[in-house]
């Protein structure tokens, strides 16, 4: 039983002519407890699917297609439906910690915004939740700390900050838009232990936006690859990995640079991904696709079943499956 | 630390975030703060510093230089200037403030709703403020004025009329710029109102530029209640104002240049308060963040 179900979801900005559509009938599911990866390059949809799941595109954007969570339709639902959605039991965590909190506020005024507008908590209580939510997400001296500042903060103890705001009101699925990718690398791996602690601990599930596939193989349970608007394949981390069934997905891991004993020459896929008004008919990869040919060139590849269980949007799966893992 | 401890540590790591000590207070600032500080301590309480009663007329003393009895001398009715001059920071304080304060709060309110919503709301209200600006704002205020009929509380009508706008448009800018940032996003993820987001979170964030054109625009307030005092648009005599004084005096400019030359300094330095504080609050604001 999942607890999200998305179907044929759609994205568009702008009108008539110049309209441009940022993500194309993408479809996916996320179980109760599940983390799912979306991964792809810069515009290949990715953060703009994550946002659209809450209608929170910016000006002149527009979804259309299914949103379903705890039976109602998000696409469709109205203003006051929708913020008591938001929040409170679908959070949303962004990439820049530096700009995504109020400057001018302290934390302790925005932690408790979030409890004020989703939880009965008043005065005394709603204090201490604050401080239990800053000790939940691992900032020492959580009493003092709730009164400062944004700007006294490092990036890493913003974007904690920031995950304890979004799971104020303890919801049941939190969508991460790249959290880790302004962070360094160590504080990068405290950021993902730390999602995956709350996970476990509140029960919930993550849709997390990456374009770093180690991070996906670290924390997710499944994965979705978006190339140029649409999912291109789909599956669990282990399977993907294992036996990549797209040409975009197995050229994708091998650009991943190794620490062998040889030095080597850093693979990378040719070309760059099409800009969103001039998408190649048939299979949007094909321009940089090995194993393109005709009718790659003319068909889009639906997303179905191609090897075992796993969807993929691609015409040649099979022979790209039987190359094995670049990894 | 102890439990007893705790609060008080968290007030005094309140207090150093908030304020800076008064010995990191940009000089303008407290420069500002002084000048308007002691001029709004005359104006609540004239009656502790003039000498003399600012309407009461002395046929034995008219158009006297400055001298020890009336250090800034006598008009053409025998009035000490000194004492009038006082008495004028009650009015003249009243119109920087009154003349301006329903401008920012309506202006800023305006500009924050338009801003955020953008799209046609945006559009429709350049328009206005471009219609606004097109008239000189001085012949703009008299002709309301005039219609009206004189007096101080016809010119704050006059002025709140018009003066919003300029706050608007300050604002509305700002906002546009603060709704892009990642935080308007977050609020909105939180599933907080647009009225919440907007006062809240954009508007705190937005409203520096406006405070610190609040600040010119009182002084320019008293330029102006002084301008429509002398064209006796404003405060009609015999009541004590600046504008009203220096009108009185312009037919005496030659024999008692005294009459108009104090009042004038009243107003330069009042207005050079205005500007101190606007300059040293810019700074103070900028560095806070």
């Amino acid at each position: 039983m999942s607890l999200l179900r998305v179907r044929d979801l759609t994205a568009t900005f702008g009108a008539g002519a110049s309209r441009l559509t940022a993500v194309n009938r993408v479809s996916f599911d996320v179980a109760q407890g599940e983390v799912l990866g979306l991964v792809g390059e810069s515009g290949s949809g990715k953060s703009v699917t994550l946002r659209a799941l809450l209608r929170l595109l910016p000006v002149g954007g527009a979804v259309s297609g299914r949103v379903e969570w705890e039976g109602r339709d998000l696409v469709t639902a109205g203003d006051r439906e929708l913020r008591a959605v938001r929040g409170r039991q679908i959070s949303m965590i962004f990439q820049e910690p530096m700009t995504s909190l109020n400057p001018v506020l302290p934390v302790r005024v925005q932690i408790e915004e979030n409890l004020r507008a989703h939880t009965g908590l008043r005065g005394r209580a709603r204090t201490a939740r604050a401080k239990e939510l800053l000790d939940l997400v691992g900032i020492p001296d959580a009493g003092r700390r709730l009164d400062e500042f944004p700007h006294q903060f490092s990036g890493g103890m913003r974007q904690r900050v920031m995950i304890a705001i979004a799971l104020a009101s303890e919801p049941r699925l939190l969508l991460a838009d790249e959290p880790t990718t302004a962070l360094d690398v160590t504080i990068q791996d405290q950021i993902l232990k730390l999602i995956l602690d709350l996970k476990d601990q509140l029960g919930m599930s993550v849709v997390l936006v990456t374009h770093d596939l180690g991070v996906v193989a670290e924390t997710c349970d499944r994965m979705a690859v978006m190339y140029a608007g649409r999912i291109v394949e789909t599956g669990s981390v282990t399977d993907v990995f294992a036996r990549p069934a797209h040409a975009y997905t197995a050229g994708l891991m091998a650009s991943v640079p190794r620490a062998s004993a040889a030095r080597s020459v850093l693979h990378s896929i040719e070309g760059t991904p099409p800009q969103l008004d001039r998408v190649p008919p048939g299979c949007a990869f094909h321009p940089r696709c090995r194993f393109a040919t005709d009718i790659c060139r003319r068909d889009v590849p639906a997303l179905e079943p191609r090897v075992g269980e796993r969807l993929s949007a691609c015409h040649h799966a099979d022979a790209v499956a039987a190359e094995g893992s670049p990894v | 630390m102890s439990e007893s401890a705790q609060p008080e540590a968290a007030d005094a790591a309140r207090r150093s975030v908030r304020l800076p000590r008064p010995g990191h207070l940009p000089l303008p600032f407290i420069g500002g703060a002084l000048i308007l500080g002691l001029s709004v301590f005359v104006a609540a309480f004239p009656g502790l510093f003039a000498p003399y009663d600012p309407l009461a007329f002395d046929y034995n003393a008219v158009l006297q230089g400055p001298s020890a009895a009336h250090p800034f001398g006598t008009d053409n009715f025998g009035r000490d200037v000194l004492s009038r001059v006082i008495h004028a920071y009650t009015i003249d304080m009243q119109i920087a403030i009154f003349a301006t304060i329903f401008p920012f709060v309506f202006g800023t309110a305006v500009g924050a709703l338009v801003g955020y919503a953008g799209g046609i709301a945006e559009t429709i209200f350049g328009r206005v403020v471009d219609a606004v600006i097109t008239f000189p704002f001085l012949v703009l205020v008299i002709a309301i004025v005039s219609v009206l009929g004189p007096g101080l509380g016809n010119m704050y009508i006059a002025v709140g009329l018009v003066g919003w706008v300029f706050y608007a448009r300050i604002t509305a800018a700002e906002v546009r710029v603060q709704k892009r940032l990642d935080y308007a996003d977050a609020g909105r993820a939180m599933g907080y109102t647009h009225a919440r987001i907007i006062f809240r979170h954009l508007l705190p964030n937005a409203i520096t530029p406006a405070i610190v054109y609040w600040m010119t625009d009182m002084a320019l307030a008293i330029l102006l209640g002084s301008s429509l005092g002398y064209l006796g648009l404003g405060a009609q005599p015999p009541a004590a104002e600046w504008g009203v004084q220096i009108a009185e005096a312009k037919n005496f400019m030659s024999t008692a240049w005294w009459m108009g030359v104090f009042p004038g300094l009243a107003i330069v330095v009042t207005g050079l308060g205005f500007s101190l504080l606007g300059d040293g609050l810019a700074e103070l604001l900028r560095t806070r963040r």
